[in-house]
């Protein structure tokens, strides 16, 4: 594949580092690299603790594109091709496990770069993806060669991107992810250390993590990292000492777990009230609508809770992206999924009536939910409608558009529409004001779906108060 | 060769990666204080001339 500069689509999110950058081209994820860090790369592909990651998939599958391949006016002195993550996700639509997951990736990839002599010069969780339920480091720009004597110049971004949310999920039980997507840049230790005053400045990690570390910035404003390098280099810090601090901070992100949380949703396929009946023939419908069709290479499931259809999907699907509000559920779909070794779905926290809208520079340094969606082939809204239309007065004709607009043309969108008498339904109607939605009723919703779709089959659950489509957009 | 990295590492965030690799990160840290006070007491004759 010779590559041409005209059809060269620059990735939003890769500007930081001027040294190298990512661009696509097709379905190819390219990385152009200036002389130095393609000289940092030549050394790194020799480097054996490097292969072994490859190896093992902790790093994105990388190769260095021939050189005949690359015109001669690129201006960049190599070029890589990475392999494609499927579907990109940001920190702030993960569980908390799934955050530390990838956090004690980051350490493990460092650990294994610093006794080769090889540093990364950030420590940012937007250096993580995943593949299914697995995650990946995916910022091969980020290996250089290691100075003795100088600490891990991705610390601070560690910090604010991976430890600090950690602690504020394991030791207050607040969710990190609203904070997280407020801050492209993370949490600052200022921001978070008034929520650890008292007896909470003593939980594990924060005494210096946190309070020395934010004390230490103030002290230090004023003095040139350039200066304290040389001053700890002179002092004697060594690469021992870098290994030790990197294994602590391993050892302490270890030990934050999730605060045990009672939720809601955590019980609700227990208690949704479906008869074994309808779950058969639900499984049944979503089945034949997967394998009806060209393979999908990516399926959402919206709505996923303990994510019995998302697996089922997984089956048919080369992806699965499980979109689930709850992040306690989310965060026992991941560990449940890491169990069973299913690589192929990736469980995310959002509220759909609030999906991630683009963020960083200019709003597309981190591509919205709509932006990520528009690749799905398949798309399962199983008893979501209601939850929306009902729970979150979204006026139903607009349900109807938001579905039919995700996803490729030609997409099958799965879905499910729970009647007004279902006790589902009744229970949040129940909530608002009586007649305050004329338009939930079925025929209405079916109206409004074969105006935007082509229904492809539809199917009354055997209770007989949830009806099932297939829906192709465009057909 | 001084190299700069694209992103700030913080020189507060530097310091405090001594303290947290335990004694002997104390010890360098201590040092690198150590040395700041002395070179402040050596420049102030300097200063006062």
């Amino acid at each position: 594949m010779a590559i041409s500069p005209a059809g060269l689509r620059p990735e939003p999110g890769s500007f930081r580092d001027p040294a190298n950058r990512v661009f696509h081209i097709g379905d190819d994820v390219l990385r152009g690299l200036d002389a130095r860090a393609a000289e940092d790369w030549r050394a790194l592909a020799g480097a054996d603790f490097f292969t072994a990651l490859l190896a093992a998939g902790k790093v994105c599958g990388t190769e260095a594109l021939e050189p005949t391949l690359v015109p001669a006016d690129i201006p960049w002195a190599a070029v890589l091709r990475h392999e494609r993550i499927p579907f990109i996700s940001h920190p702030y639509e993960w569980s908390f496990s799934m955050l530390r997951d990838a956090a004690l990736l980051h350490l493990e990839i460092l650990r294994a770069a610093l006794p080769a002599g090889f540093t990364t010069k950030d420590g940012s969780a937007y250096n993580l993806q995943w593949r299914g339920s697995e995650p990946v480091f995916i910022d091969v720009g980020s290996f250089e060669p290691l100075r003795d004597g100088e600490p891990w110049a991705g610390y601070r971004q560690f910090c604010q991107t991976l430890l600090y949310p950690l602690l504020l999920t394991a030791h207050l039980g607040v969710d990190f992810q609203p904070w997280l997507r407020a801050r492209v840049d993370g949490i600052e230790a200022d921001q978070l250390r008034p929520l650890f005053r008292g007896a909470r400045r003593l939980l594990p990690g924060v005494p210096t993590h946190l309070h020395l570390h934010g004390a230490m910035q103030s002290r230090n404003a004023a003095a040139s990292t350039t200066d304290v390098r040389a001053q700890l280099r002179a002092a004697g810090y060594s690469r021992e000492l870098a290994l030790a601090t990197v294994r602590g901070i391993e050892k302490l992100v270890r030990r934050l777990d999730r605060r045990p949380a009672t939720s809601h949703w955590a019980d609700y396929q227990r208690t949704c009230g479906y008869s074994s009946q309808d779950r058969v023939a639900k499984e049944r419908f979503v089945t034949a609508a997967l394998a009806d069709g060209p393979r999908p290479r990516l399926v959402l499931d919206l709505g996923a809770n303990d994510g019995r259809y998302a697996r089922l999907a997984a089956g048919h699907a080369d992806q699965v992206v499980a979109v689930e509000q709850d992040p306690a559920v989310a965060d026992a779909l991941y560990r449940a999924l890491r169990e069973e070794r299913q690589h192929r779905v990736l469980p995310l926290v959002m509220d759909l009536a609030d999906p991630s809208p683009g963020g960083g520079w200019r709003g597309v340094e981190r591509a919205s939910f709509a932006d990520r969606a528009a690749a799905a082939d398949v798309v399962l809204a199983l008893a979501v409608v209601h939850h929306l239309a009902i729970g979150r007065n979204v006026p139903l004709p607009e349900v109807v558009d938001w579905l039919a607009g995700l996803g490729t043309p030609g997409a099958r969108i799965v879905v499910e529409f729970v009647h007004p008498d279902d006790p589902m339904a009744r229970r949040l109607l129940a909530n608002k004001p009586e007649g305050l939605f004329p338009d939930y009723r079925r025929e209405e919703f079916e109206r409004l779906l074969a105006a935007r779709c082509r229904i492809a089959r539809r199917a009354e659950l055997p209770t007989g108060t949830r009806t099932l489509y297939t829906a192709v957009v465009g057909g | 060769m001084i190299h700069l990295a694209y992103l700030d590492a913080g020189s507060g965030s530097l310091i405090v990666q001594a303290v947290v690799g335990g004694v002997a990160g104390v010890a360098v840290a201590a040092k690198l204080y150590w040395r700041r006070l002395v070179d402040r007491f050596r420049r102030q004759p300097t200063d006062h001339r």
